[in-house]
């Protein structure tokens, strides 16, 4: 009781503790952007999502794929030449999981990962039927 | 898409219903809002059966060029696309292929991403043929391919409003009406085997070849049993020879 003693003095306190707390939701907001964020793959075909959130969501840990499947450099699977579907049915890449046990097989729901160059269009900010080979079918 | 293939049979008319059993196919349903035609290749139905058919069958095309569309493989890479743009000269504001995509919900709540590959589909009773003034159009004898007289073309783009596709778009540098005509002139007649799209397609999802060849690909993925066939809307009447599956 003696720490408080003036309301002055509780008030100051308060508002430190509500600085502390921002402080530290900044700090977790810091480290969700560490967590790799979204990789869009374009090679060898356009393009394919990959997001670190929903996989972590899933309790997945770093090196549950780092650095032993995938380097932690984005865009380093793609410069491989075996960076393909056969590979992944393989059980590399993608495939080690996706392999129709641990998740879905990489043969089946294609578009959950393909977002084509129409998703890729719209991740840049650019109107797939905008311009050019573009254009509805309605 | 198999759960919602029951709707709207009502509204096929028997014509159709004759015209597919003797295809060999049964029709099963009607999607999306009556503009997609479910067909199912029917068991008992000998494959021969379909040389004694109307429409599809009676005619003298050989070969007559078809495409199957392995839907559920497009990823919307655009490979099709990059290919037929380079091969047939498609500038950068008309298109001979292109791909549709749609979201659909699925059974378990969540959403799917469906892309549909398109382009000319060569109808066995093209719209667009029809309207012509000049016979610029035509359907050729030989192959059933629709093609395309430039030299005839006037740019009237009536066949542009007749077709059910949007498959066709005038092209300023021949100022004439520019489509897909199966790479008929830049690859077909110089002895390739496959359009420019098939040929780039890396999930081989256009399947393309002659749709009276028994032993083709396409003749055998519309013709396995309990197979889902569906075409673009066939209330057009327009029979077209783009085929689409899910496998």
């Amino acid at each position: 009781m003696k720490l408080f003693k003036h309301p002055f003095m509780k008030i100051i306190a308060l508002l430190l503790g509500v600085c502390l707390f921002a402080f530290a939701g900044q700090a977790m907001g810091e480290d969700e952007e560490e967590d790799g964020g979204t990789i869009v793959f374009t090679k060898p075909v356009k393009a394919v999502i990959f997001e670190h959130k929903i996989h972590m969501e899933m309790g997945m840990e770093c090196d549950s794929c780092h650095d032993d499947i995938f380097e932690m450099a984005t865009g380093t699977a793609e410069e491989n030449d075996d960076f393909t579907m056969k590979s992944l049915y393989a059980g590399k890449y993608c495939g080690a999981c996706h392999d129709g046990d641990t998740a879905f097989a990489s043969n089946t729901r294609c578009t959950a990962c393909h977002i084509g160059v129409r998703g890729y269009q719209r991740m840049n900010g650019e109107s797939p039927d905008a311009e050019g080979h573009g254009g509805g079918h309605e | 898409m198999k759960e919602r293939s029951s709707r709207h049979l009502a509204n096929i008319t028997d014509e159709e219903r004759r015209t597919f059993l003797k295809l060999g196919l049964k029709i099963t349903g009607v999607m999306a809002g009556g503009s997609i035609l479910s067909l199912v290749s029917v068991k008992d139905r000998p494959a021969h059966a379909y040389m004694d058919m109307t429409g599809y069958v009676k005619n003298d095309y050989k070969p007559h060029y078809c495409m199957v569309i392995r839907q559920n493989h497009c990823v919307d890479c655009e490979k099709c696309k990059e290919a037929c743009v380079k091969t047939n000269h498609v500038p950068s504001y008309g298109w001979r292929t292109n791909i549709l995509e749609r979201k659909v919900d699925t059974e378990d709540g969540q959403t799917m991403t469906i892309f549909m590959p398109v382009l000319c589909n060569h109808c066995m009773n093209p719209p667009c043929v029809r309207v012509c003034p000049t016979k610029a159009t035509y359907k050729d004898e030989k192959t059933g391919i629709v093609m395309m007289d430039y030299d005839k073309c006037i740019g009237c783009k009536t066949c542009m409003a007749a077709c059910p596709y949007n498959a066709r778009y005038f092209k300023e540098e021949n100022r004439a009406i520019d489509k897909c005509n199966f790479c008929y002139d830049t690859r077909l007649s110089k002895g390739e085997k496959l359009t420019a799209c098939a040929a780039a397609c890396p999930a081989n999802v256009r399947v393309f070849g002659d749709l009276k060849d028994k032993n083709g690909e396409p003749y055998k993925l519309i013709h396995k049993p309990d197979r889902v066939v569906w075409v673009l809307r066939p209330e057009t009447g327009a029979k077209p020879t783009i085929f689409y599956i899910n496998d």
